[in-house]
């Protein structure tokens, strides 16, 4: 045993044994969450697939070309470097150890191959510290982390170089100098220093341990920052929700052993959000598209993420202790109830994330807690619940006027014509609210035209319950999501329409935890059929630009952007025009997440941002396909004094009118 | 302290009322049922004064037809210990009302302070709350905006006509009828509703009571419903021919002067 193998077996037991003992701190802060996680283990061989394309092929990090291109450079170069490191380690403890047993021609491309992936890696820091430092991108911020994670892994790098530089000039230089490209150059520079070859040989050996401490200090660094993400981000992405479409998670009221719902601590979240919080690399993306942190409003998806770390991490002590009633509160400093009621739940954060994320789930969970354990929630939301408690819409309208709006266009109820091909599901706006009753009333003469046999429920119909379900009041959901599935049963509905991209995505995807399994479509995917199919055929010409508003629902929520579309390119001579923003990155009209129901306060109106992207494109009509954005973007054309240069119609008008 | 709340169901706020056959009352088939709002701030003044007195107990009365028992459980989900439905018929009038409400505070051991609505949304009567009072024999305070309590009395801040405050000091016992802005009342939880499901609710007749037929004072013999809303008249021409027109219209047509 040299005094190297001594040295090394210390300095390594006790660095690597640290960043273990960290490891497991965190591994039994993740098993002390009490919540419910999603189950996740199923479909096994597609998440393999889908880890190695996002994983290994970098696919979600790539989104972003610049940044995303160092990334894939670094992570690569970190894998292949990390073999060389193993061998570094192996060959400490006894010296004669190296790879080379894979074969001569093989170990000869290890060795070049790490040696350009050390120099790729140094050129990747570079572009990384540019970006950090001079760039200075705004969703990114100021990081003394993400400082010391880059110098880490830019002295790691130059130590390799240096260290290869004075072996290739000393004794043991080995019979693969050639396969050093890029080390060969600084051992030509240091040539010219003239040291012996034995002092090259001992220089050599002091970059060795210099790597090697490096190695073990930046080992021991990793558990207590973002670069915690090379850990949980592989299972984070492996266990991520594989489709878009996404129901919120139910709560079993007949558990009598539940005696709180939502999440009043970070221990009542799951292990799986706290994967969550360690894979944060806090790269800023869901940030730079949050419609709430870009109007000013106190909620960034990045910062609520970092927010319940920083609380997971002061009550750790309490948790590991078991004493869970000891933890605080997790709303605090950082997440405080304007950050929680700021969400629209556009879900723009968690389609964004490259390691998939998933923010709502925790503002959800929040929300539950605050509404059905403190009954704490924003002014005019208790209102809304009674409505819906009392009539079946957050509206005050009578339960009774519910089919008022189509007394005159002869549709029939289900209780008169049960014998039909699709039930026309109106929601509470297509009912109650007098612009999206127009909206309504145009996509009914659209199926008249096309000859669709429809009814609908009428009077019989109640709210889909979502706008309680996204403020917190599941309980209020599910009495009404299991009444209208009661209805819907009973009348034995198969197929569903509606105008509502909230009400599509309620009972296409959450009504099926109850009992409700319908096929569901979206009006602008049934249009679009009816005009695929030649029943509807668009003839008279709309001479206009048009530029089309997403719907979060429609879009992020179910991936539905190419029907709406395709039905407004279907009109003669209109033109489609998109956004600053659009598709994947829509920005929110500012009313999911029950935000249509409750005051916006702070900073600018997100409608507004809105509609100021829509009169960007000069477009003389806004579709929209959605009654809240309807009625949002509506309100922001009214004040911005256009409505008289600019009309915002539904797509269901739209063909209405050119049919 | 043992606080007391008397509270009315009524009709939904959004209810299209429709009369039964014989024009004697309304058609019932199909309400949604509530709380009357000014009886919510009743509640939540109960529920606020009983957490600021520790070992107070709040106590729901209601009386009407077995569907008045959702309403008590809605006051027990906010927080009420104890409900008592006083089991009296649809056509009950205000007096017969008072009249078993109050024989069943009188039954009740001790009361420290009864709480109500100043009225309820239905009838809009405003007499329940005063006629109890009398009947119990104690002082009451009506359209109160805001109460500061003492161990033996309550001083209230009162609206009276022409916008004026009146703040009227009683002695306790006393009934305290609440005005819309008295409180911001609470939105249930959901422990609390689950509670409130397995809660007992006692149940007192009106025999048990001394109330009768007899005690009914009001019989409706045929109500109307008002007639529609005509729609509006547009006078035009210069204000002198429209105020010419106004006047012959008010003389002529509404024959108002």
């Amino acid at each position: 045993m040299t005094w190297q193998t001594f040295l090394f077996l210390i300095v390594a037991g006790a660095a690597f044994g640290y960043s273990v003992y960290r490891f497991s701190l965190l591994f039994k802060l993740l098993k002390a969450q009490q919540g419910k996680a999603p189950v996740r283990w199923n479909e096994i061989p597609t998440r393999v697939i889908d880890s190695v394309i996002h994983v290994l092929g970098q696919k979600a990090v790539l989104q972003k070309k610049y940044i995303g291109t160092l990334h894939t450079i670094i992570f690569w170069g970190f894998i292949i470097i990390t073999v060389g490191t193993l061998e570094q380690f192996a060959s400490t403890l006894y010296q004669p150890f190296n790879f080379s047993f894979i074969g001569e021609g093989p170990y000869f491309y290890l060795l070049w191959i790490q040696d350009l992936f050390t120099f790729l890696i140094l050129f990747a820091v570079a572009g990384a510290f540019y970006r950090r430092l001079v760039v200075r991108p705004e969703g990114l911020g100021q990081s003394r982390d993400a400082n010391i994670v880059l110098t880490f892994t830019g002295s790691l790098m130059i130590s390799i170089l240096v260290m290869n530089g004075f072996h290739i000039l000393s004794p043991i230089a080995a019979s693969h100098a050639d396969a050093f490209v890029v080390s060969k150059h600084v051992a030509s520079w240091f040539a010219a220093l003239g040291f012996s070859p034995e002092t090259n040989e001992n220089l050599g050996t002091f970059f060795k341990w210099v790597h090697m401490l490096l190695v073990m200090g930046f080992a021991a660094y990793i558990p207590h920052s973002k670069h915690l993400h090379i850990i949980a981000a592989g299972p984070n992405t492996f266990l991520r929700q594989l489709t878009r479409e996404k129901g919120m998670r139910p709560i079993n009221f007949e558990d009598e052993s539940l005696t709180q719902y939502g999440a009043a601590k970070i221990t009542d979240m799951s292990w799986k959000d706290s994967l969550d919080l360690y894979s944060c690399t806090e790269c800023g993306r869901c940030q730079d598209l949050c419609p709430a942190w870009n109007t000013q409003k106190p909620l960034s998806p990045k910062l609520l993420v970092l927010g319940l770390k920083e609380n997971l991490y002061r009550n750790k002590e309490a948790i590991l202790a078991g004493k869970i009633d000891e933890v605080s509160p997790v709303i605090d400093e950082n997440t405080t109830q304007d950050v929680i009621w700021a969400c629209t739940s556009c879900r723009a954060c968690e389609v964004a994330c490259p390691v998939f994320i998933e923010q709502t789930d925790k503002i959800y969970d929040i929300r539950r807690n605050l509404v059905m354990m403190e009954s704490s929630m924003p002014d005019g939301v208790q209102a809304v619940f009674k409505n819906m408690e009392t009539n079946a819409t957050p509206w005050a309208f009578s339960s009774a006027d519910r089919g008022k709006w189509a007394e005159d266009l002869s549709v029939p109820t289900m209780a008169e014509t049960p014998q039909i091909d699709l039930l026309l599901w109106v929601g509470c706006a297509g009912s109650y609210d007098d612009r999206n009753k127009k909206v309504l009333r145009s996509f009914v003469n659209i199926l008249k035209k096309a000859g669709v046999r429809f009814a609908i429920l009428g009077n019989e119909e109640q709210c889909t319950g979502d706008p309680a379900r996204r403020i917190g009041n599941e309980y209020l959901y599910q009495t009404l999501a299991k009444a209208n599935i009661e209805t819907l049963n009973r009348y034995n509905v198969k197929k569903v329409v509606t105008a509502c991209p909230h009400c599509f995505n309620t009972i296409k995807n959450e009504y099926k935890d109850f009992g409700g399994d319908y096929e569901v479509f979206h009006h602008s995917q049934f249009i679009a059929q009816l005009i695929r199919d030649g029943k509807v055929k668009p003839s008279k010409g709309v001479d206009e630009t048009i530029t089309f508003h997403d719907s979060c629902y429609l879009g992020r929520w179910n991936n539905v952007y190419e029907q709406p579309r395709a039905v407004i390119e279907s009109i003669p001579s209109a033109r489609l025009v998109e956004m600053k923003q659009h598709h994947d990155s829509a920005l929110c009209c500012g009313a999911g997440g029950g935000r249509m129901f409750m005051e916006e306060t702070i900073g600018k109106r997100i409608n507004i941002a809105r509609t100021e992207q829509a009169l960007d494109t000069k477009a003389g009509v806004i579709a929209s396909s959605c009654p809240f954005c309807m009625t949002m973007m509506t309100d922001g054309v009214k004040s911005k004094e256009m409505l008289d240069k600019v009309k915002v119609l539904d797509i269901a008008e739209l063909i209405d009118q050119a049919t | 302290m043992n606080i007391y709340v008397c509270i009315k169901q009524v009709p939904d706020t959004e209810t299209k009322i429709k009369l039964n056959a014989d024009n004697t009352g309304i058609d019932t088939a199909g309400i949604k049922w509530i709380m009357s709002p000014f009886d919510e701030f009743a509640v939540e003044e109960a529920l606020r004064l009983k957490e600021k007195n520790a070992g107070s107990t709040v106590t729901v009365v209601s009386a009407g037809p077995v569907r008045v028992v959702d309403t008590l459980r809605t006051a027990l989900a906010m927080g009420a210990d104890n409900a008592i439905h006083v089991d009296a018929p649809e056509t009950a009038d205000n007096y017969r009302v008072a009249k078993a409400i109050a024989a069943a505070l009188k039954k009740e051991p001790k009361v420290d302070i009864v709480f109500t609505g100043k009225e309820a949304i239905d009838d809009g009567a405003a007499q329940v709350s005063q006629l109890i009072a009398e009947a119990v024999g104690i002082p009451y305070v009506t359209v109160v905006l805001n109460a500061e309590y003492s161990a033996d009395s309550v001083k209230c801040r009162r609206e009276v006509e022409g916008g004026a405050i009146e703040v009227v000091t009683t002695p306790l016992p006393a009934l305290v009828a609440a005005q819309k802005g008295m409180n911001e009342p609470r939105y249930a939880s959901l422990p609390n509703i689950m509670k409130a499901k397995k809660k007992e609710v006692k149940v007192l007749k009106e025999s048990d009571l001394g109330v009768s037929d007899a005690d009914q004072k009001i019989r409706y013999k045929n109500l109307q419903l008002p007639p529609p809303k005509q729609a509006g008249k547009k006078i035009a021409g210069d204000p002198a021919t429209q105020a010419k027109e106004l006047a012959r219209l008010l003389h002529e047509e509404a024959k108002v002067i």
